[in-house]
């Protein structure tokens, strides 16, 4: 089928340039071809609607009601009254503050590691690097929670092979890291570079598609390793690097499971391990309040939309797309 | 094509929202109406089902496990077994077995989850007071099936009975009751050249200069430390013992839950004042997690939380099971791990204060109030007490709370070991239970263990933090937890 022509249009209005495609509504083929598209998205439609969409209004409703399971009053409408109450609630401001607190520490290394890593695996002078691509890659096709508790095993003071190996260098009393407030989130970071590999796979493909014609007029005009980093590497990634900040802010924001499987959700070490989803999950599960957990849900998910808009605003300033005009 | 083409989208769409919110919080509600739903069912449908299969196919009944015991594969097995022979033998029924894990209170949530999207089981156990607890307002009262069917209660000793008597109606039938001992290793006093400990409650203990002291929760650490051992096999009374290399510890205190490790020492409850909503934590608990807090950290007799954790250490639920230890306090259900230590027994509970408190643990089969078939969920909750309680009894180390079946029981249960154990140690121990029970309701139950319950905060801080000012600690802890009480009401 020939390709249809792009075709400029200027809107008066801001007086900026589209390219669009003309109109596919009106030929019968258009609509055809519209038909079938529909019938081959129907299935992630009809999921989407039945298990993301639904439930989601569901918890928006649950959110102004007082359902709970014992449900020892009666199930009535009270408005705003739970996320009224969240703004009173000291335990919701302080794993608030222990999720961003998190965040910051989580982020960078999240987005700079896999980045760096995936330098290394693409450079021409490593050796083996299929192999070592299979051993970052790995970790990440076991499942999380025996990930978890592997490094539970490793990093336990007593009988982790962590602090045994401080010992036989002289380390008299090696650091308690799952328990010292101070080393938690260290701690943590380290268990979550375990599960690096997809990123790794993501900004390999990334600089892969790096022209290379690119690298070599930074070598004619004279320019070393780091030049082409800077003018040429980090540009052209900046699109993967935006889309791993956005993955990155929505699952340090949902942050989950490592503090139930090696904490019980307890929040401990000194609550610095009490992290807003697992609040949420607790007060809904747990504490078997839906209505005040429902309200939690959708807090989280306003935090989570305000901050990837202000990313996405922010994207105008650093990302580079190479076929934008 | 229509001016307006999502239109009827959207009247479908607010359409199905309305019917999720209005399904999820009908079938969740249990409303005045909603709740006595089920004994109007249960008064009118027949009490036995028919010995063919009906028409429409057999009835089916999900069996919930476990809500605190009966997951470990052997008693998984036993469950099977009772399942099949009971599918085999009620041609109208078919239960399906289902087993959640009770680690990280994931079967807690997922009975949660199921019950708020209105898909409950019928039948949930084995289930103690705490677990049942945790789903106040759930049960169904069994007063009009038990009434209906003639079943007969007359063998259970009355106060059993009314355990399961609250305001919500009969909602249990006694099953097994499990009282607490001191479990110990012969092995470990002899090498260490002491006396056992006394098996009757009130019983002297015997010093190794011959002297008799009481057994208190003192002579018990002072023993301890003489039971605590190193790599270099030097003791915890010795100057040159390394806390950093013990290979025996003492005295293992219950841990699973504060208010349980606090009612080894005296009986009582967190709720006080007029109506139950002042939090009042007795002088006996706070005396028996400082003593806690001091046997690990100070004295180094009871394991950290770490070492507890600790898959080398501790690879099979508690460290008793694995011989690390020579006293460990806890309830008759942990003999399903003992099979493998073969010269333990057990003894009395140490005294504080004089009082000597035998924490009891008792668990029975319940139907929920959601069922839809409350005669069939009898049924096969009267062959659970019935038919098959030898078997399940003996699997879960509980002593049968039928008083005529409590010497078969007790020969059950000796024929899982080769070691003989003094049984009596632990049927005196009933006659001393925690009254009133630990598990006892309290306000905002569930996010109150959040802070008391198994591997809640208070447990792991002080089992994972040295240098604590437990004063301090336990003000916090009462603070606390007074909040979460007045933030529920």
């Amino acid at each position: 089928m020939a390709a249809i022509p792009l075709q400029r249009v200027k809107r008066p209005a801001t007086g900026r340039r589209f390219l669009r495609r003309p109109s596919l509504g009106r030929t019968p083929l258009a609509r055809r071809e519209a038909r079938w598209g529909l019938i081959f998205l129907s299935p992630w439609i009809v999921g989407f609607f039945a298990f993301t969409f639904l439930p989601m209004m569901a918890s928006l409703a649950f959110s102004l009601t007082n359902l709970t399971l014992a449900q020892e009053e009666p199930l009535q409408f009270v408005g705003i009254r739970n996320y009224d109450a969240m703004l009173h609630d000291t335990q919701v401001w302080e794993s608030i503050g222990n999720t961003l607190r998190f965040a910051a520490f989580n982020l960078p290394i999240a987005i700079v590691i896999p980045f760096v890593v995936a330098l290394v695996l693409s450079s021409p002078s490593l050796r083996a690097s299929g192999l070592f691509r299979t051993l970052f890659f790995l970790p990440y096709v076991i499942p999380f929670v025996s990930g978890v508790l592997a490094w539970q095993g490793m990093l336990n003071i007593e009988t982790g092979w962590v602090d045994g190996v401080l010992r036989l260098i002289g380390v008299q009393d090696p650091p308690n890291w799952l328990q010292d407030p101070s080393l938690v989130y260290p701690s943590l970071i380290f268990i979550g570079l375990w599960g690096i590999g997809a990123g790794v796979i993501v900004n390999l493909a990334g600089l892969r598609a790096v022209p290379t014609e690119l690298y070599d007029a930074v070598h004619i005009d004279g320019g070393g390793y780091w030049s082409s980093l800077r003018n040429v590497t980090l540009p052209l990634m900046s699109p993967v690097i935006f889309y791993s900040l956005i993955l990155g802010i929505v699952d340090v924001l949902q942050y989950f499971l490592v503090p139930l499987v090696l904490y019980n959700g307890s929040g401990e070490p000194g609550g610095t391990t009490l992290f807003f989803n697992l609040l949420l999950y607790k007060t809904a599960f747990g504490y078997q309040n839906f209505a005040y957990g429902s309200a939690m849900a959708w807090l989280l998910f306003a935090m989570t939309l305000a901050i990837t808009l202000l990313v996405f605003r922010s994207a105008r300033r650093w990302v580079f797309y190479a076929g934008e005009r | 094509m229509p001016a307006h083409p999502f239109r009827p989208g959207v009247l479908l769409t607010a359409f199905a929202l309305l019917a999720t919110a209005c399904s999820g919080s009908s079938a969740t509600s249990p409303s005045p109406s909603a709740s006595a739903a089920p004994s109007v069912a249960a008064s009118v449908a027949p009490s036995k089902g028919p010995a063919t299969v009906p028409p429409g196919g057999p009835v089916e009944i999900r069996w919930y496990c476990c809500l605190g015991g009966g997951e470990a594969p052997a008693q998984k097995k036993v469950e099977d077994q009772v399942v099949k022979d009971f599918n085999a033998s009620h041609p109208n029924i078919h239960v399906t077995f289902e087993v959640v894990t009770y680690e990280g209170n994931v079967s807690n949530e997922q009975l949660a989850t199921e019950l708020q999207a209105g898909n409950g089981p019928d039948v949930v156990g084995p289930v103690g007071i705490g677990g049942a607890n945790a789903f106040k307002g759930q049960w169904l009262d069994l007063a009009p099936l038990i009434t209906k069917n003639n079943y007969d209660l007359s063998g259970f000793p009355q106060s059993v009975v009314d355990i399961y008597k609250l305001d919500e109606g009969q909602v249990g039938i006694p099953f097994a009751i499990y009282p607490s001992a001191l479990f110990y290793r012969k092995s470990a006093f002899e090498e260490a050249g002491l006396n056992e400990p006394p098996h009757k409650y009130g019983e002297k203990y015997k010093k190794a200069d011959g002297t008799e002291v009481d057994w208190t929760y003192d002579v018990a650490r002072e023993i301890a430390k003489k039971l605590t051992v190193d790599t270099n096999n030097k003791d915890a009374t010795q100057a040159d013992f390394n806390p950093k290399k013990i290979s025996q510890w003492g005295f293992e205190l219950q841990r699973d839950d504060l208010r349980g490790t606090g009612a080894y020492f005296g009986a009582g409850s967190l709720s006080s004042g007029p109506d139950g909503k002042s939090v009042q934590i007795p002088d006996a608990w706070v005396a028996g997690w400082k003593y806690m807090y001091q046997s690990i950290w100070t004295d180094h007799i009871d394991m950290t939380g770490p070492q507890f954790e600790s898959k080398d250490i501790n690879p099979n639920d508690y460290p008793f099971f694995n011989k690390k230890l020579a006293m460990s306090e806890n309830f008759l259900w942990s003999t399903y791990g003992l099979p493998a230590v073969d010269d333990w027994d057990m003894a009395a509970i140490p005294a504080y204060n004089g009082t000597q408190t035998s924490v009891l643990n008792a668990d029975t089969f319940r139907i929920l109030k959601s069922t839809k078939h409350p005669d069939e969920a009898f049924e096969f909750l009267t062959y659970l007490l019935g038919d098959a309680s030898e078997a399940l009894l003996t699997t879960y180390g509980g002593f049968p709370a039928r008083t005529a079946d409590q010497a078969s029981g007790i020969a059950a249960l000796q024929k899982q070991f080769k070691n003989q154990v003094d049984w009596q140690v632990a049927v005196d121990g009933a006659d001393h239970p925690d009254n009133p029970n630990f598990e006892s309701w309290m306000p905002a139950y569930n996010e109150s263990l959040s802070l008391v319950g198994s591997g809640g905060k208070y447990l792991t801080r002080w089992t994972t933090m040295p240098g604590l000012d437990m004063d301090q600690e336990i003000s916090k802890l009462k603070a606390e937890l007074q909040g979460i009480w007045n933030k529920a009401h």
